[in-house]
C-alpha cells in the first residue's frame, strides 16, 4: 500500500513550513533543547522507565500478544462453564503464564520470579505495567492472572516470613513448574458489598462469615460472593469475624479450597471479563488450622485495607489498558475506513476525536505511574483517587471509540463492545467508584478537620 | 383518520397491557432474551392487534401509521416507549418494521402487502450521516462536487457493507441509494444480497447483527420528484431518530424502576442505600435524564412535516449520551449485582449503547448540523 505524504489539513513532514526536520540543523545547544526523534508513543514511554521495568513491560506485551490476545474472543463468547470447570484454553494459558513467571512476580528469586533489577522499585509499579499490557489484550484473562496476586497480597502485607515461606513459596514454585495454583481473595459477602470496603459501613455491619474456635484451629461458616478466580483457586485468603464479635475482629484465614465444607456454589453470568469466574462460595464448618491464620487474630481489617491500597493502583492500570486498546482500535479504524473517498483519519473532526482519546489515555497512564512509582507504601487517598478517576475516564475513552465507529461500534468483531463490557467492571469492583471517592476523603479527614492548617491538593 | 387525546390514551393503555402481559413475561430473564421464534409470534400478535401495521392498505392506528398530527405522534412515541420498557430489542425491531411500512406507503404500489412481512429498513448510509453533505442536500442547497462524491459514496451499497440489526428471518430490506444526484429508495430481497451473520453484538440480544453488501443489480429502485424525495427522506430520518429516543426513554423507565426498587430494599452501612447521598445522587441523575427525555419527546410530538430535522438531530445528540449515562447510573447503583447478566441493568446499558450507535451514531450529528445550519 502506498503511503500518503500527509494528512489532509496538515503540511507534509518535509515541507519548508514543517519545523521538525529543521531542528536537526540547529547548533548544538539548539539541538539539545529542540531536536527530537519521532517514535512510537509506547516506545517513548518505555524509554522513560527504569531499564528493568522497561524489560518487564516489553515481556508482558509480548506474552499478552502471543497468548492472551488470540484467546480473548474464544473465552469471551464460549458457553458459561459449570463452577470449577476450567476452559482448556484458559488452563493452557495459566500453565504458560506460571512458567513465564506471571503468577509469582511479587517476590524475587529464589522465592518468586521478580527480576532483581526491579526490586528497587515499588512492586505495584511493576504490577501496574503488567496489568496494562494484559488488559489491553483481554480483560478476562488479565483478571484470571491478576486476581491471584490480590489473593496473595494479605500474606505479603502481613509480613510474616514464616507464613510466606510456608504458604506462598509452594504456590509460586508450583506456578513456575507450570502447575497453576491460584489464590483467591475472599472479602465480599452477599449482604455486604461496600460494607467490607468502607470503615463506616463495616462499623454497623453484621459479619456474614464467622470463625469459631475449635481444637487446633477454627471452623469457618458463611458465604462469600463475587470472588474473582474463586472457582479455580486452590487456596483462598478468607476474611471472617470471630464468633460473637463484630467486624473489628476480622481475621484473615488461608483456606484450602479442597477442605471439607468448602463449596463453590455458582459462578456469575458476568457482562464482561468472562474468562475469569466470579464465584459464590459456601463455607460449612471448614476447618482452618491455627498456622493458617494470616497476620494474627483481629488484624484482618487492616490487612484488607492495606491489600486494597496495593491493588487499587493496578486496577486503575486496567483502565489504562482498556482505554489504550480502545484508542488503538479507533486509530486503526480511522486509518482504514473510507468515507467519501478518503480514510476517516483525514477528517479534522476525527483527528480532534482521536487526539482527545490519546491525551486522555496518556494522562491516565501518567497518574498511574506517578502513584505507582511512589507506591512502596501506597496511601489510601492516592490509591482510591487513582482508581476512581482513571477507571471513570477509561470508560469515557471506550465510549468515544465506540462513537467513532458509530454504526460499526456494536459489532463484536470490531472489539470495542467487549472492551466496553470489560472496562465497566473496573468502576464497580475493588470498591465502587463512589466508595473510592469516600475512601479518599476518609483518609484525608485529619487534615481536612484541622482548621489551623491550610490543606494542599 | 382523526385521533383525539382520549383515543390516544386508550390505545396506549392497550399497548401497555400487551407489553406487560405478553412481551415482559417473555423477557423477564434478561440473560435469556426473547428468541427468534418468540419474536415472530409476538410480531404476529402485535399485527393482529393493530399495534404493528403490516399491510399498506389497511387503515388503523399502528406505530408510525399516522405521522401528520400531534396526537398520532404522541401515540407512536408512547407505544414504542411502552414496548421498550418490556424489551428495547423488540421495540427496535418493530420501530424499523413500522418505518419500513411508512416508507413503502410512499412508494405507491411498488411494494405489495405480502412484502411487508419480514421487511426491514436501513435508514442511513454505511457510516455516519454523510458528514454535512446530506444536510445540504436535504436543505435543497447547491451541492458541491465534494457533496455528490460524499453522498454517492455514503449510499453506495455495493462498495461498502452496511451493518444492520434485525430479526433473524428478515426477507427483504428497503434502503436509500444515490441515483441521478438524489436519494431514491431501493427494495431488495435478501436472496439478492450478500448477507453475513455477525458472531455477536453488543446489545439488543433479541436481534441478530448482519453485514450486508449488494453484489448485483437486483432490486427495485423507486425515484421520486426531487423535492418529494427530499421531504420523504427528511421525514423518515426524523421519525427514525424520534423512535430511537422513544425506545431509549422506555429503557430508561425500566432502569429507573429497577434502581428505585433496589435502592429501597438493599442495605449498606446499616441503612437502606436510598438513604445514602451517593445513591440519592445517582437516582437524581436518572430522574434528571427522565425529565430531559420527557421534555424532548413532548417538544417533538408534532406533525412530522412541522419538525425541523436539525432540531430532532440536535435533540438526539444531547439526549442519547444522557440516556447512556443514566443506564450507567442504574448499573452503578446496583454495585456488583448490576454487572451480572441475570439482574437486568447490564442489558439495559448495552441496549442504550446500541441505540446511540444506530443510524450513523451521534458523533457525526455535529457535522450534519453544520451542514443544516449553512456551513
Amino acid at each position: 500500500m502506498t503511503q500518503q505524504r500527509h494528512l489532509e489539513g496538515h503540511l507534509p513532514a518535509d515541507h519548508q513550513l514543517s519545523p521538525h526536520w529543521q531542528f536537526s540543523n540547529l547548533p548544538l545547544i539548539g539541538r539539545l533543547l529542540a531536536d527530537y526523534s519521532i517514535e512510537d508513543l509506547w516506545e517513548t514511554d518505555l524509554t522513560r522507565l527504569p531499564r528493568a521495568l522497561a524489560r518487564q513491560r516489553r515481556r508482558a506485551r509480548t506474552f499478552a500478544e502471543r497468548h492472551l490476545m488470540p484467546a480473548a474472543d474464544e473465552l469471551d463468547l464460549c458457553t458459561h462453564l459449570p463452577a470449577g470447570q476450567c476452559h482448556p484454553t484458559a488452563h493452557r494459558i495459566l500453565c504458560e503464564a506460571g512458567k513465564q513467571g506471571w503468577l509469582s512476580y511479587f517476590m524475587p528469586a529464589p522465592l518468586g520470579s521478580m527480576p532483581w533489577g526491579t526490586v528497587p522499585h515499588a512492586p505495584i509499579w511493576q504490577a501496574s505495567l503488567i496489568v496494562e499490557e494484559f488488559s489491553r489484550a483481554c480483560g478476562g484473562l488479565m483478571l484470571l492472572l491478576s486476581a491471584h496476586h490480590l489473593g496473595a497480597m494479605p500474606m505479603l502485607v502481613a509480613g510474616n516470613v514464616g507464613n510466606i515461606l510456608r504458604h506462598l513459596l509452594p504456590v509460586y514454585q508450583s506456578c513456575e513448574r507450570g502447575e497453576p495454583h491460584l489464590i483467591a481473595f475472599a472479602i465480599t459477602e452477599p449482604a455486604a458489598g461496600s460494607d467490607v470496603e468502607d470503615g463506616h459501613g463495616a462499623a454497623v455491619y453484621r459479619p456474614g462469615v464467622v470463625a469459631t474456635p475449635t481444637d487446633g484451629g477454627y471452623l469457618l461458616n458463611g458465604r462469600k460472593c463475587f470472588i474473582s478466580g474463586g472457582d479455580l483457586a486452590k487456596t483462598a485468603t478468607v476474611f471472617a469475624a470471630l464468633q460473637g464479635e463484630g467486624m473489628d475482629s476480622w481475621t484473615c484465614f488461608y483456606v484450602d479450597c479442597l477442605a471439607p465444607g468448602y463449596k463453590v456454589a455458582r459462578t456469575e453470568l458476568k457482562m464482561g471479563m468472562r474468562a475469569s469466574g466470579a464465584a459464590e462460595i459456601e463455607l460449612t464448618n471448614v476447618f482452618v488450622p491455627n498456622n493458617c491464620v494470616i497476620g494474627g487474630l483481629r488484624n484482618g481489617w487492616a490487612l484488607n485495607r492495606a491489600t486494597l491500597n496495593s491493588s487499587r493502583i493496578p486496577v486503575a492500570s486496567m483502565g489504562v489498558g482498556f482505554a489504550r486498546a480502545a484508542t488503538e482500535v479507533a486509530i486503526e479504524f480511522a486509518r482504514h475506513y473510507q468515507v467519501g473517498g478518503k480514510a476517516l483519519i483525514h477528517y479534522q473532526d476525527v483527528q480532534l476525536h482521536l487526539a482527545t482519546m490519546v491525551a486522555e489515555t496518556r494522562a491516565m497512564r501518567s497518574l498511574v505511574w506517578q502513584e505507582a512509582q511512589a507506591g512502596w507504601r501506597p496511601r489510601q487517598l492516592s490509591a482510591s483517587m487513582c482508581k476512581f478517576h482513571v477507571t471513570d475516564r477509561a470508560q469515557r475513552v471506550c465510549e468515544m471509540a465506540m462513537d467513532l465507529l458509530a454504526d460499526h461500534g456494536g459489532k463484536h468483531e470490531n472489539k470495542l463492545e467487549k472492551i466496553f463490557r470489560d472496562v465497566r467492571l473496573t468502576r464497580i469492583f475493588e470498591g465502587t467508584n463512589q466508595i473510592n471517592r469516600l475512601s479518599m476523603i476518609e483518609d484525608w479527614q485529619a487534615q481536612l478537620l484541622d482548621l489551623n492548617h491550610r490543606v494542599g491538593a | 383518520m382523526y385521533m383525539d387525546a382520549e383515543d390516544s390514551l386508550q390505545l396506549l393503555e392497550g399497548v401497555g397491557r400487551f407489553a406487560r402481559e405478553r412481551i415482559a413475561s417473555m423477557a423477564k430473564r434478561p440473560q435469556s432474551p426473547i428468541n427468534a421464534d418468540q419474536l415472530v409470534l409476538l410480531t404476529q400478535e402485535a399485527s393482529d392487534l393493530g399495534i404493528l401495521p403490516l399491510a399498506t392498505e389497511k387503515e388503523g392506528f399502528g406505530i408510525w401509521q399516522h405521522t401528520d398530527a400531534a396526537q398520532a405522534m404522541l401515540f407512536n412515541i408512547g407505544a414504542l416507549r411502552h414496548i421498550a420498557y418490556a424489551s428495547p430489542g423488540v421495540a427496535f425491531a418493530w420501530h424499523r418494521l413500522a418505518l419500513a411500512r411508512w416508507v413503502s406507503a410512499r412508494f405507491g404500489s411498488a411494494v405489495g402487502p405480502n412484502d411487508l412481512q419480514g421487511m426491514l429498513l436501513v435508514p442511513t448510509g454505511h457510516y455516519g450521516l454523510g458528514r454535512n453533505s446530506l444536510a445540504r442536500w436535504l436543505k435543497a442547497g447547491a451541492l458541491s462536487r465534494q457533496d455528490t462524491v460524499m453522498l454517492s459514496d455514503w449510499l453506495n451499497r455495493g462498495a461498502h457493507a452496511s451493518t444492520i440489526y434485525a430479526p433473524k428471518d428478515w426477507q427483504s430490506l428497503v434502503w436509500p441509494v444515490w441515483s441521478d444526484e438524489q436519494i431514491a429508495w431501493q427494495h431488495v430481497a435478501r436472496k439478492d444480497l450478500d448477507v453475513r451473520s455477525d458472531h455477536a453484538q453488543h446489545g439488543l440480544d433479541e436481534l441478530t447483527g448482519f453485514t450486508v453488501l449488494q453484489t448485483s443489480t437486483a432490486g427495485q429502485t423507486i425515484k421520486q420528484e426531487e423535492d418529494v424525495s427530499r421531504r420523504a427522506y427528511a421525514n423518515m430520518l426524523k421519525l427514525d431518530m424520534l423512535g430511537l429516543l422513544a425506545i431509549g426513554a422506555g429503557a430508561l423507565d425500566r432502569g429507573q424502576a429497577l434502581a428505585r426498587e433496589y435502592a429501597g430494599i438493599r442495605r449498606q452501612g446499616g441503612k437502606l442505600i436510598a438513604e445514602h447521598p451517593a445513591v440519592q445522587h445517582m437516582l437524581s441523575d436518572i430522574e434528571i435524564t427522565r425529565h430531559k427525555v420527557d421534555m424532548a419527546l413532548a417538544a417533538l410530538a408534532r406533525p412530522v412535516d412541522e419538525l425541523d430535522v436539525g432540531a430532532v438531530a440536535a435533540t438526539r445528540a444531547s439526549t442519547s449520551p444522557a440516556l447512556c449515562h443514566a443506564a450507567n447510573q442504574v448499573m452503578q447503583l446496583h454495585g456488583g449485582i448490576g454487572y451480572m447478566r441475570d439482574a437486568g441493568p447490564e442489558k439495559l446499558l448495552r441496549d442504550q449503547n446500541m441505540l446511540k450507535l444506530m443510524s450513523g451514531g451521534t458523533r457525526e450529528i455535529h457535522a450534519f448540523l453544520a451542514g443544516w445550519t449553512g456551513a
